[in-house]
């Protein structure tokens, strides 16, 4: 029967998401990889703390290129939520909910982030 | 009304926990790049020292809790079938016990 | 100029289709003349608008992705086109570009956004300091075109349980009012993870406003409230 159901329209490749929203959904998708990182992080602490063994075995694989790469993922998604957070924290007491700030605020940790997490990588190395 | 999930009460501990953690992120951030432990023996005297070892504890507490409020707010707002969001609510809420559970017995060793 | 319009004809059609037409563009056009335009030369479009100003609210459209009032965004902001209009994201599709705002009405009076009383009316004016009528600029302009709540992703995913940044926009408007005399009933009408806390502070709404009105911090000042009255 033509007409039903009624079509909507929302094709999120044809809606323009602003640069708040991109941030926003970056911090969403950040979170959830942490979130599912966590036991392999929490086995690496594992192994680093049970004996000079087990620390010096966490040393070796994290030199790995596989390793780094991962690493370099999650420190990323760590450095970006993080950021991320604390303009959220910000914008909670009212610093930086208005025009420009906002958008100038998400650029600011959508550039951030990687560039942290490359150093983060570096001084964990 | 008390047969709905709190609303505010999520999105307090959730601020609040992200304020301890950011707080532990970057005391540790700086003391790894200040002197970072060399070996074992460097590692577990540094986490096994009362106060961090109490700190490592909260943020462990903090962490968990901050990633159920997360996951959470994620499943409410995409899962719609009430079977299948029950099902992934328990599912995460037993990954994070687990989780912490796991963390406790590796900090118990430690102690 | 090209401009793609989005067509939907319920006693005809069984999926929406892009139509594109060529209009002539004049200085000082807006989105609205071009429609009307179309319509001059198809009878059977259909889209809603009325003072011609940006004061009603009725003309909202998605314009090459982005939630505008038709009546005063002008022509000359897109140089070459082809300019795509589509309905509101999100609401289903009556025809054309009139989409169906049930949802975003019933949450808005999901709000009681009227002044609630206890104490009698006063026998003049209720009177309130220029500090306290302050409080209510930023709130009071909004229109209901409902551009902020179609470019919310929470309301999309949930527009029958989430009221969205109208609604919330407009339920603070009366807590903010000293003349208001209902704060701990409105609180209590906004609590669950639903009505308020699917507000992710994702601010789509704050772009969104062609009112340049501001949900996100509106938002921030009911939950601060909720704190307050928490402790």
């Amino acid at each position: 029967m033509p007409g039903e159901p009624r079509p909507v329209f929302l094709n999120l490749l044809q809606i323009r998401l602003p640069v708040a929203g991109v941030m926003s959904i970056a911090h969403r998708a950040a979170g959830v990889l942490l979130f599912l990182a966590l036991p392999f992080a929490i086995a690496l602490l594992a192994l680093a703390l049970s004996d000079q063994e087990g620390f010096a075995q966490v040393q070796v694989l994290s030199q790995q290129p596989l390793m780094q790469g991962g690493l370099l993922l999650l420190l990323w998604a760590l450095a970006h939520h993080f950021l991320a957070g604390i303009r959220y924290l910000l914008i909670d007491i009212h610093l930086g909910v208005q025009a420009p700030w906002y958008r100038q605020t998400a650029w600011a940790v959508l550039a951030a982030a990687p560039v942290l997490a490359l150093l983060l990588l570096w001084g964990l190395s | 009304m008390s047969r709905h999930l709190s609303g505010f009460r999520a999105w307090m501990w959730q601020r609040a926990s992200a304020v301890y953690l950011a707080g532990f992120f970057i005391y540790v951030l700086a003391y790894l790049i200040a002197a970072p432990p060399v070996d074992h023996q460097a590692l577990k005297g540094w986490v096994g020292n009362p106060g961090m070892w109490l700190a490592t504890a909260l943020f462990f507490l903090f962490l968990l809790l901050h990633a159920w409020i997360g996951v959470r707010d994620v499943i409410l707002d995409y899962i719609k079938p009430a079977g299948l969001r029950l099902g992934m609510l328990a599912a995460v809420f037993v990954f994070v016990l687990i989780c912490g559970l796991w963390v406790l017995s590796i900090l118990m060793g430690v102690l | 100029m090209e401009f793609q319009i989005y067509r939907f004809n319920p006693d005809v059609d069984q999926e929406p289709r892009m139509q594109s037409f060529a209009v002539e563009v004049e200085r000082g056009m807006m989105l609205r003349d071009v429609l009307l335009e179309i319509k001059s030369r198809d009878e059977s479009f259909a889209f809603r608008h009325s003072c011609g100003e940006g004061v009603c609210g009725s003309d909202g459209v998605n314009v090459n992705g982005r939630n505008q009032l038709a009546c005063i965004t002008p022509v000359s902001d897109y140089e070459n086109g082809p300019v795509v209009i589509r309905p509101l994201p999100g609401r289903p599709v009556t025809r054309d570009l009139v989409v169906d705002m049930s949802d975003f009405y019933h949450q808005y009076h999901a709000v009681d956004p009227w002044l609630k009383r206890k104490d009698p009316v006063p026998e003049q004016e209720n009177l309130q300091t220029p500090e306290q009528r302050a409080r209510l600029d930023g709130l009071w302009e909004c229109i209901l075109c409902g551009c902020c709540s179609t470019s919310c992703p929470s309301f999309w995913w949930n527009p029958q349980k989430f009221l969205g940044p109208q609604a919330l926009l407009s339920s603070w408007r009366f807590l903010a009012d000293s003349r208001d005399q209902a704060e701990d009933e409105r609180l209590d009408a906004l609590d669950g993870p639903y009505k308020v806390f699917r507000c992710h502070t994702i601010m789509n709404c704050v772009d969104a406003c062609p009112k340049h009105l501001n949900p996100t911090r509106a938002i921030g000042h009911i939950r601060n409230l909720m704190l307050k009255k928490s402790v």
